[in-house]
Order: C-alpha cells, then structure tokens, then sequence
C-alpha cells in the first residue's frame, strides 16, 4: 500500500504538472481601491448567470435577448440612461426633449466621448452619424436579419418603408448602400455632428425610453468602414469596438465573460469596477456552493436553500437574507378564447367557458395563488402578489404617484394586510362559480371543464410549479367545477402549444419595452395586428361569442381613446388607467404575480439601475457593494431610504 | 466449403430429430448445472434474493404505505418533513409523501429497465446470430451497425420525442431500438468464432437446418455472455433514462423514474441528505445485484465449466 | 499492409458521408420552425418567415440541399454557427472547445490508466486477499452510485474540505482542473481495473502458465513477462479509441464545472437548431469513432505480433 500511494503521489504531481503546461498564466486579483473612495467596496466583482442564458451574440444591434443585452449594456452606451428609481438620465445625449407633443424629438449629444478597441485604445469619435449609421444597420434587412425592428418601425418614420426598400434588393445591393437613400427616405436627421433629431411616425410622448433600447444604439460608422459591411456580424468580442463603461475582454463560453473598465469612458466622476467577470454555472445550488467559499459576490437561493437558511437561526447567513428588488415582468394568465383539441376542432366545453362573463370572474376572485408565490418567495409569498396588468415602478404620474396605483384605486382594491391577497374575495368568487355553473349548463357545458396547462418537459422547477397551480384550481375552485390537466412540450411552446391552439391559458410575463402603459394596453386590443397577445395567446380575433367581443371591442377604444392624447400625460395615464380597470373588472386577462426573491448579496440593489424598460438593468455602473455581505437588516435600512427619498 | 465436384462423394440423409438428439452422456441437463454451479456462488444468492425482495417489496411498500401515489397533494407546510412515523422516507420539496414515490419510481425503473433487457436481447440474438452465420448480411449489417452507433443517440431521441411524443412504450421501444447494436456485434463475433467448427461441419452435412445449428450447436456457448451483457445493460438503462429526463427527452410527467428523482435530490442533498439516499440506495442495490448475480451466472452458464 | 490500410480507410471514409447524409437528413425532418427563436415565432409574419428560411437555403429541394451540403464538406467549408456563437465560423466555434475538452480528457486518461491498471494487476497479485476485495468494492460502488450523485459529492468535499475551487476556471487552470479530472478519472480507473485483473486472472490459468511455474520461473518474471504483457493486448485495442473520445468531452462533468468544452455542445446545438454545428460534430464524432476502432487494430497488431488483420475473413 505504501508503493501505491507513493506511485499516486507521482501521479497527481505529473497531472498538476501537465495542466501547467496546458493552461494560461493565472493571475491574481488585486484588491486594491484605486481611488479609495470607500475602502470597503469590491473592485472586482463576480457575478453569475445560468447555462441556459448563455450569451449567443456579441453584436448589440443585431441582438434582443437579454441574456445578451444584461453584457453588451456594458459595453456599449446608449442616448439614456436610467437609475434606480427607473427615471432617465443623461448618457451620450446631455439634453433632449420635444416640443410638438412628440412628433419630433431632439437630442444634443455628449462631446469627446470615444470609440475604443477591446484594450481601450481610441478608435475614433462618437458623433451623431453613429446613431445613423446604426438605426441603417437594424432598419437594413440583409444587414441585420430582423432583429430588432419593431420598435423603430412602430415609431420613426419610414423605417418600415426603408426595411421593405432593403428586403427588395439583392444582398450586394443592400450592403453596398450608404446612409444617403436611408437619410432620404426615414426621419433621422443630423444638422451636425453633435445634434441628433427623430421624427415619429405619430405623437410618441414616450419615445425617449425607446433610447434605452438595442434598436437605437449607436454602430461606429468608422468601425463598419475598417472591418468591412460583411464582417460585421462575424466580429467577436477582440475585434469590436466598445463606447460603454467596459470592454469585453474575455468571453469564454460555458465558463466565463470578463469585462474590463474602459480607460476613455466618458463619465469620469462614476463608479466603476476594475473588471466585472460573470460565471457561467450549471444551477444555482452550485452558485450556493460558490458563495459560501466566496468565489462570487452574490447568488439567488433556491427554494430549498431559502427555506434552510430561514428555518434554522444557527445558519451562517440567517442574519443575511435578503429579498431583491421584483424583476421587471408583469405575469398574467390570458385566457384562449378559440382553443381547439388535438385534431383542430374547437374545444367547445372550454371556449364558451371562456367566453363567460361570470367564469373568468371566478377564476379571477377566487384563485388564491399563496402557496404559487411561496414558491418564489417562502418568506414573504404576498410580496409576489400582481393585481395590474401593467408593471408596477412601470411611470409615475407629476406629482409621482405610480401609474398602477391609479389603476387598484379604480378597481378599489385595498393595500395589503400582509395576510391575504388583496384581490381575493371568496364569497364574490363562491357566487360567480354558481351563476358561471347556471349559465354555462344551459349552453350544454360539462362539467368539471378541463383545463389544458402546457409547460417545459424535463424542467422540475416547472413541474412543481405547475403540481401546485393543480392544486391551488382544485381548492380554490372546487373539483365539481374545473379540471386543471397538466402537459409538457419538447422544446418549442409556440410551435408546439400556441400555434395549434392547444392551451387553455398560458401564464407570461411581460416585461416593457418603453416607458408608457400603450406597451401593456396595447397587446391585448381586438382587431389590431401589432397587438402581440391578443394575436399569439388569446386568439380574441377568433372568438365568436358576441358579448365578449363587445367587451374587447369596448377596452380597444378605451385604449385608444388614451392613446390619443399627448399633450397631457396625467389625462393620458388616467385615461389608460380606466382601460386597464376595465380590463380587469372583465377579468379579460388576469394578473398572478410578481417574480420577487431572496437573495445573498454584496451588492446593494438600491444603487443600481432598475427600470422596467430598456436593457440597462445590468449595467455595472455607480454601483454599492461592500467586501462583506450585506445583512438583513442593513438591507431594509437602504429600502427605507430609498422609499422615502 | 467443399462444393466442387463432391457432390457424388456425399449423400445427404433424411432429417431425423430423433437421431440428432441422441447423446451418449444422458445424465446431463445444461440448466440444471446452470443452476448448480450458480447456487454455489453464495453472494450471487443473497444478492439475487435481495433483488426479488426489493421488487416484491415495492409492491407491498404501495400497499402498506399512508398514501397513495396517484392522490398525492401539495402541502407546503409539510414541505422537507424528515423521515418520521407519518412519512416513512418523509417529504419532498411541495411536501409530497417521498415514500410511496420513491417505490413508485423503482418499479418504474424496474420495469423499464427489464423490458429494455429482454428486448435488447431479443433482438440483439436474432439479429447477431444472423449476422454472424448468413456471409452475405455481413456486410449490410456492419454498415448499418456503423451508422446506428456512430449517429449521436440524442439526435434520434430529440426526433422521437418532437415527432412521435414521450410515453413509457415510446422510450422502452426507442431504448430497444439503439440498445441491440452490442449485443449483436457480441453474438456475431462468437457466432463466426463457432460457425466453422468441425461439429458444425458435421451437422451441417447431416443435413441440420440452419436454425437448429444456430440454436442447438451454437447457442449454448452464448448464453454466459449474453447473461452478462442483460445484467449489464440494466443499470445502464436506468442511468440512461436519467440522463435523457435530465435533457427533457425522457419519461412523461406521470411517470417518474429513480433517475429523475436522483436529479431532483441534488438541488436539495446538501441540506435533506434523505432525499437522495432514499433512491441511490434502490438504484445501488439494483446495479450491485446485477453486476454479482450476471458474472455468477455467466459463469455457471458456460457449459466448459460444467460436469 | 498499405494495401490492406488504404482500403479500411476508403470504407472508413464511405461509412463518415453515409453518416454525414444521415444526420442531414435527420435534422431536416425537424420542422422548419425550429429555426426560430421563441421570440422570432411570435414576432414574425409567416412571410417573414419564409424569407429567413429561404435566404438560408432551406426551402430549396432536400436533394439540392444535400448535394450543396456534399460541395461544403469537399472544400472543408463546415459555415458559420447561427445560434451558439452567433456569425462565427463552426470550426472556431469547435476549436476553441476541444482543446479544453481534450486536455482534461487525457490527463485523466493517463492518471485512469495507470492506477486503473496498478490496481488490476495488485487484484491479481493478492487475489482474494483484501487488497482484491477492496478494489471490487471500490468497483461495484463506482458503478452504483450514479454519476450526478458522486461527482456532486466529490464537488463538496473538494470545495469543504480540501478548499479546491469549485468551477472551472480558464484563470487558474491547475487547481481548478483538479476537480474535474478526479471526477473523470472515478468510472474509468474503475473499469480499467476491471477489465486488467479479468484478463491477468484469466490468463493466469493458461497452461503456458503452469509450465512456466512447473519450470521453476519465479513468481515475479511470469507475472510481468508473461502474464501481464498478454493480459495487456485486449486492453491496448480500446485506448486510440479512449484517447479519440476525450476531444468528445464529457456532457454531465463540464455541465456540472461549466467547463467551457465539447461536451454539452451537441444537445446546446440540436436544442438551438444549430445545424452546421451539429453537422460538422457528427462528423467529427463519427470520424473519430471510425478511427479509434482502425487505430486500435493497428496498434494490436503492432503489440501482438500473432494477429493479423489481412488474413482471411477478418473474425474481429
């Protein structure tokens, strides 16, 4: 045995050795502050993201998933920017504004502000012709694929007309072309090098959070002309040139992404990490692990590391839970109002269910989604609670009320006691199941009515998910009444799912794209195609029960009636806000929840950007971090001084 | 072989099953020194006692246990309750009851795993005996055999279950499909290693049909590797099946396997060890088992180490 | 003998482009809406559709796909990646993982094998003594516990006890390197160990043997010069082809320490549509495949003078 270990001992010391061999040079990080202004902060901050949100594109424009978009914010730099309480901010751009109720915007843009190489070496100016050239390169179908269109076309001004223009060409053509055609044909204008004018399509007194968008990025003009048109998209992260606070020194995929402050970064006065790196890990139990030997600085808990720290008062970080700020998605359930079964006939028990007044009411009164919630946050289910269509945090009204706020006024929905939901009301739930069971019996319904929920296979997170919404329809709603039935999709939802009609709800959230409720509102109108939900998930154009299309007919003209008004945004917000409790009174939609979870962090989430709209929510810029863990009570100190500001 | 101009030199005989049945030695049954020689092996026994024990015991456990599989509910109250006199393996993360799911799950397993076996062999005989003795399906079936096996099995499964859907049947018929590819090179290398001994010669010039050669001459000498190759292929079923569900690609929701909930338990085992040991141990016993009682077998099935 | 190579390798060559023609074909039978993101499905018009697959030449008739397909692979031309790296060519894509993959693959190939080996041959040297019971047992375990089971195991105790790095990291290759390779080398020294002691035991019953020990030949000289060096020749064929499939990488150990290799990249690229990828991957695969079972005769023949491969009627 002695020989054996011995013989061993070689062993591991010619694999070290090899790996030596192998491997880079390792470096250290230094811990260091350099400008001292506190001590106590991390200089070089570990953070992480899972497998399955790998980044897959290093090109901002031609990208819009957010496990991207939550990197290249760093490295590329918008007109905006938005801070913590969601409010816009000056980026490139130092003064915008409009003075025709948002027909026409103008943007006077930052001075000195400069392209760099990966190393940080000026490339060249940031000037007015690179949002030019950019909104060219997304508007240019051979360019661009695409991606990231519907915004502009939505809103500027012959963009939609210059994406045909381009479709029509042939590949050469469309990379040969320079901005004149495009200059000539949408309402993009630059008088000089430093003003930057857009012309939207209607009044869009909203259009400045479109700036914090992918679509309306900047492309160094200077950058196409040295790489080439056609090597554009192949660029990787050592060939781009970056305008954020970072550059994107290292990406390796499946392990890790280095980000490295950039030297030329125009905001001189910020805060800035010396290198962010992001870990890619398999789940977040490893990412526990992680924390616990201090290799990240902070990690979501999972249900059951939640509950273990919570439970048990001698864990190392009881004292450190701490609940994060709710991500920007709205979920709600929308009912299919035209559902057909396997072979395409229409699932007719569901559909006139559907269609009843009085059954989606007890749906909306009598779900208690408690024990949903726990699932998200144990400690506090009801924080998780959603009762708008609309994100909260979403636009605040002048005198800073939240637009949401408006909207549980006029539904008359009580703040919440911290013991049960707020919309629940059981008996109102109790009277609408009987009068939905009249109604629907004499249509020839039977019952229970059978309720198609579809979900991920091989996700176990979604199946106990989806085990306790059952649940929560079988004790809520009562077995003699509904039928929650459970089934999986391989891998696609919308091919497998929604195109054939095969559900009966689909539970989605909805995070916005600008700043205005028109982006919630207007998903669900009738008979309008850009409305995405009504379109893909309710499949309301398809419906025939005429009092529920009465009912949507009458919300498209709320909504639009809103819409129309953009001279005064108060009239605005209060007229969307009757829409949208329209809406909910119909039941025609209903909210569930809110993603609010634990956390263990080094990071104080109240000193970072925390919009509900635009991609700049993981920008690591101005933010608060301490070497050691924030613990629970630090925590509800910067809440409070956050609210109260 | 000898086909030129003998033809005159032999004659072929009537078939007579009597006749090639009759053996000097008549003492010997083949499975009764089967059995013999594998009751001597003591740890096979117990092994293979535990093995029924555990299978007959999942059935019982059903029985006896507080709750039933099909009627469990969600209670988040109960949630990662440890082992006690109401939960005899305690709870899982909704605060399901883990004991009548962890029976479930193995008889889940169990099953499949022995289906995919029998299948596999089945199969994997037919094909490899015919392989190995037809010279002309030598060369399709290699070909065939290189394209099956070197095609990345997840590229077949993620077909399967986009285009065909995901059930039990669906998985143990896929899991048959790619499974006899080793068990027929097994059997068609040692068909050609028998195929041209002298007795086959012999057999074959009495006039044997092809199947009786196959079978009666050649057969027996396969059995201890195709014994060891089933028992083998249980525990990699049941791994497989795991790693497959693990993808997305495996059992429907409704019927979870050992492997599942071994996946399952790793998010939690750090802080409710229980939940893990619970099926590692059924999936351990089960590997051990087969692992003892197949070499024991094959041993005792080698008709060279009998009499 | 070059005759003999020069046609193993024209078949080898034949039976990759059946393979090559398979998997294409396969992935076409996928519908045409998994070219798309979830994202895109909803947001684009079935025209828009239309026009991304016909721009990416898959609305063209499968035999005119196939024979573009044949000119690509003739030039060695595999494209670009669509999904996993977005516009970068397949090859770098490939490259810059394999080496990963290939590195912690041989390393724990070498370590497997010689303590795999040590460990067969003590097995065989005090057999049925506990040395022999220990190995089986660590055998037997190595093969029951599941895999997702001991690796998350050998993670924690690595992490807790020994303060070795959990993940991967491209920064300290060494320390971090050495979880991984452990959890690599567990099933593999375990089956080497295996397959070594049942082939000295078996070839310790030989007559050769006993005459070697009836003739006074010390107990020591047969067991290296004799039986070991038989023992060793089935055991020589398997490794050109586990030494080939460490570029492979290994799905659940580089998902578990985001090892950044080829592991997970066959099912990322399928689940994502990727089909240059996985094209090009199943070449390599089936190439390599192919290869290590040619590489592996060869070397037999050169260790074992007795075989020949160009005889008659190859019986392999």
């Amino acid at each position: 045995m002695k020989k054996k270990s011995k013989v061993l001992a070689f062993i591991l010391a010619a694999a070290l050795a090899l790996t030596a061999c192998g491997g880079g040079s390792s470096s250290s990080s230094s811990g260091s502050g350099d400008d001292g202004a506190d001590s106590n902060a991390i200089t070089d901050l570990v953070t992480f993201e899972t497998q399955t949100r790998e980044m897959e594109n290093v090109f901002i424009l031609n990208t819009e998933m957010a496990a991207d978009l939550n990197v290249l914010c760093n490295t590329n730099e918008g007109l905006l920017e938005t801070d913590a309480k969601g409010e816009l901010i000056p980026g490139l751009a130092t003064e915008w504004g409009t003075e025709d109720g948002g027909l026409t915007w103008t943007f006077t843009l930052r001075e000195g502000v400069k392209w760099v190489d990966v190393n940080g070496n000026e490339m060249a100016d940031c000037t007015a012709q690179d949002f030019i050239t950019g909104l060219e390169w997304v508007m240019n179908y051979y360019k661009n694929g695409a991606n990231n269109t519907s915004m502009p076309t939505a809103l500027i001004e012959g963009a939609g007309d210059y994406y045909e223009y381009t479709k029509g060409l042939t590949e050469e053509e469309a990379y040969a072309l320079d901005t004149s055609t495009f200059l000539d044909m949408v309402g993009i204008e630059a008088p000089d090098d430093y003003t930057l004018i857009y012309h939207c399509t209607a009044e869009a007194p909203y259009f400045d959070t479109v700036c914090v968008s992918a679509c309306l990025y900047p492309l160094s003009a200077a950058f196409v002309e040295s790489v080439g048109v056609e090597n554009v998209l192949a660029s990787n992260n050592e060939t781009l040139w970056y305008n954020g606070p970072y550059t994107l020194t290292e990406y390796i995929q499946n392990n890790s992404k280095t980000l490295t402050k950039n030297p030329l970064y125009w905001d001189t006065d910020c805060t800035l990490f010396d290198t962010v790196t992001i870990r890619i890990i398999e789940d977040t139990t490893v990412g526990y692990q992680l924390f616990e030997n201090g290799e990240i600085d902070h990690i979501d808990l999972s249900e059951a590391t939640l509950r273990e720290i919570y439970d048990n008062e001698d864990n190392q970080y009881h004292d450190y839970l701490v609940e994060k700020r709710a991500r920007k998605y709205s979920y709600q359930m929308h009912l299919n109002y035209n559902k057909l079964d396997e072979n395409g006939d229409p699932d007719e028990n569901w559909n006139k269910a559907a269609a009843n007044e009085a059954f989606r009411l007890a749906l909306y009164y009598g779900l208690d989604f408690t024990n949903y919630w726990a699932r998200t946050n144990y400690v506090y289910p009801l924080h998780c609670e959603n009762v708008t269509y609309t994100m909260t945090g979403l636009l605040y009204t002048s005198d800073g009320t939240d637009y949401t706020q408006l909207v549980t006024d006029k539904l008359g929905i009580p703040d919440s006691d911290g013991e049960t939901p707020r919309r629940l009301d059981t008996d109102l739930a109790q009277q609408y199941k009987e009068q939905a069971m009249e109604e629907l019996a004499a249509e020839g319904v039977t019952f229970p009515i059978e309720i198609d929920y579809y979900f991920v296979s091989g996700d176990q997170n979604a199946l106990d998910s989806a085990t306790v919404l059952q649940q929560i329809f079988s004790e809520s709603l009562g077995d003699d009444f509904v039928q929650l039935n459970l089934n999986t999709y391989v891998s696609s939802q919308t091919q497998e799912v929604i195109t054939p009609h095969l559900q009966s709800f689909v539970m989605n959230g909805w995070g916005a794209d600008y700043g205005d409720p028109q982006n919630y509102l207007g998903q669900e109108t009738i008979g309008e195609d850009t409305a995405y939900y009504a379109n893909n998930y309710s499949n309301i154009n398809d419906a025939t029960d005429e009092t529920l299309i009465a009912t949507y007919q009458e919300y498209t003209d709320l909504v639009n009636a809103a819409n129309a008004i953009t001279d005064d945004l108060d009239a605005r917000y209060e007229a969307y806000a009757t829409a949208e409790a329209y809406m909910l009174e119909h039941a025609l939609s209903i909210p569930t929840q809110l993603e609010v979870s634990w956390q263990l962090t080094k990071v104080n989430d109240y000193s970072r950007s925390n919009a509900m709209f635009g991609i700049q929510n993981y920008m690591y810029k101005n933010w608060e971090t301490s070497v050691d863990a924030y613990t629970t009570a630090q925590y509800d100190e910067f809440k409070e001084a956050f609210e109260a500001e | 072989m000898e086909k030129k101009n003998k033809n005159d030199l032999f004659e072929f005989v009537e078939y007579s099953p009597e006749a090639a049945e009759r053996i000097g030695y008549s003492d010997y049954s083949y499975w009764g020194s089967v059995f013999q020689n594998f009751l001597k092996k003591k740890s096979a026994v117990v092994m293979t006692i535990i093995f029924f024990a555990v299978v007959i015991f999942s059935f019982i456990a059903l029985i006896i246990g507080k709750y039933d599989y099909s009627a469990l509910v969600a209670d988040s109250s109960l949630a990662f309750t440890k082992p006690n006199g109401e939960f005899w393996f305690g709870t899982d993360n909704l605060g399901r009851d883990y004991w009548c799911q962890v029976w479930f799950a193995a008889q889940t397993s169990i099953k499949l795993a022995l289906i995919v076996a029998l299948g596999e062999c089945v199969v994997g005989v037919t094909i490899g005996c015919l392989w190995g003795y037809v010279r002309w399906l030598d060369r399709p079936l290699t070909e065939l055999y290189n394209i099956i096996n070197n095609v990345p099995m997840i590229i077949y499964m993620t077909l399967i279950a986009l285009l065909v859907g995901q059930s039990f049947t669906i998985m143990a018929v896929s899991l048959i499909c790619f499974g006899w590819l080793t068990m027929a090179r097994n059997v068609r290398n040692l068909v050609l290693m028998y195929r041209d001994r002298e007795y086959n010669l012999a057999s074959r010039c009495l006039g044997t049909p092809v199947w009786r050669v196959l079978t009666k001459n050649i057969l027996p000498y396969l059995i201890s590797i195709i014994i060891l190759r089933l028992a083998l292929s249980i525990p990699s079923t049941i791994a497989l099946e795991s790693t497959l569900s693990y993808l997305g690609l495996g059992l429907d929701i409704n019927t979870p396997s050992l492997g599942i909930l071994l996946r399952n338990a790793r998010s939690y085992f750090m802080q409710y060890p229980y939940l893990l040991i619970f099926p590692a141990v059924i999936v351990s016993t089960i590997t051990i088992t087969f692992y003892l009682v197949g070499n024991a077998f094959s041993d005792a099935a080698d008709p060279r180490n009998h009499v | 003998m070059i005759k003999y190579t020069a046609k193993r390798l024209f078949q080898s060559l034949l039976t990759v482009l059946i393979i090559a023609t398979i998997v294409f074909l396969l992935m076409r039978l996928l519908p045409t809406d998994y070219f798309f993101t979830e994202d895109q499905l909803m947001k684009l018009t079935e025209e828009q559709k239309t026009e991304q697959l016909q721009a990416a030449g898959l609305l063209d008739p499968i035999g005119q796909q196939l024979v573009r397909f044949y000119g690509q692979i003739i030039r060695l031309d595999f494209g670009t990646s669509r999904r996993i790296q977005s516009g970068v060519a397949v090859i770098k894509v490939i490259g810059s993982k394999f080496a990963v993959s290939m590195r912690l693959g041989c390393i724990s190939l070498v370590i497997s094998l010689i303590v795999g080996v040590l460990l067969g041959i003590l097995q065989t040297l005090f057999k049925d003594r506990i040395v022999d019971h220990v190995g089986t047992a660590y055998t037997i375990f190595v093969n029951a516990v599941p895999s997702l089971v001991s690796y998350s195991l050998v993670s924690y105790f690595c992490a807790k006890v020994l303060g070795l790095p959990t993940l991967y990291s491209t920064r300290d290759p060494v320390t971090s390197s050495i979880v991984p390779i452990i959890c690599l080398s567990l099933a593999s020294i375990a089956s080497y160990a295996l397959w070594t002691r049942r082939y000295m035991v078996d070839e310790l019953n030989k007559d050769y043997i006993k005459l070697a020990r009836v003739k006074g030949m010390s107990s020591r000289d047969i067991m290296v010069k004799q039986v070991f060096k038989n023992a060793f020749v089935p055991l020589v064929q398997y490794i050109p082809a586990s030494f080939l499939s460490t570029i492979g990488g290994s799905l659940l150990m580089e998902k578990l320490f985001s090892v950044p290799g080829m592991g997970p990249l066959l099912t990322d690229a399928i689940s994502r549509y990727d089909t240059s990828v996985v094209q090009t991957l199943t070449i390599i695969y089936a190439a390599l495949g192919v290869l290590g079972v040619f590489l592996g005769d060869i070397l037999m023949m050169l260790v074992d003078p007795r075989i020949k491969l160009t005889g008659k009627g190859e019986t392999r």
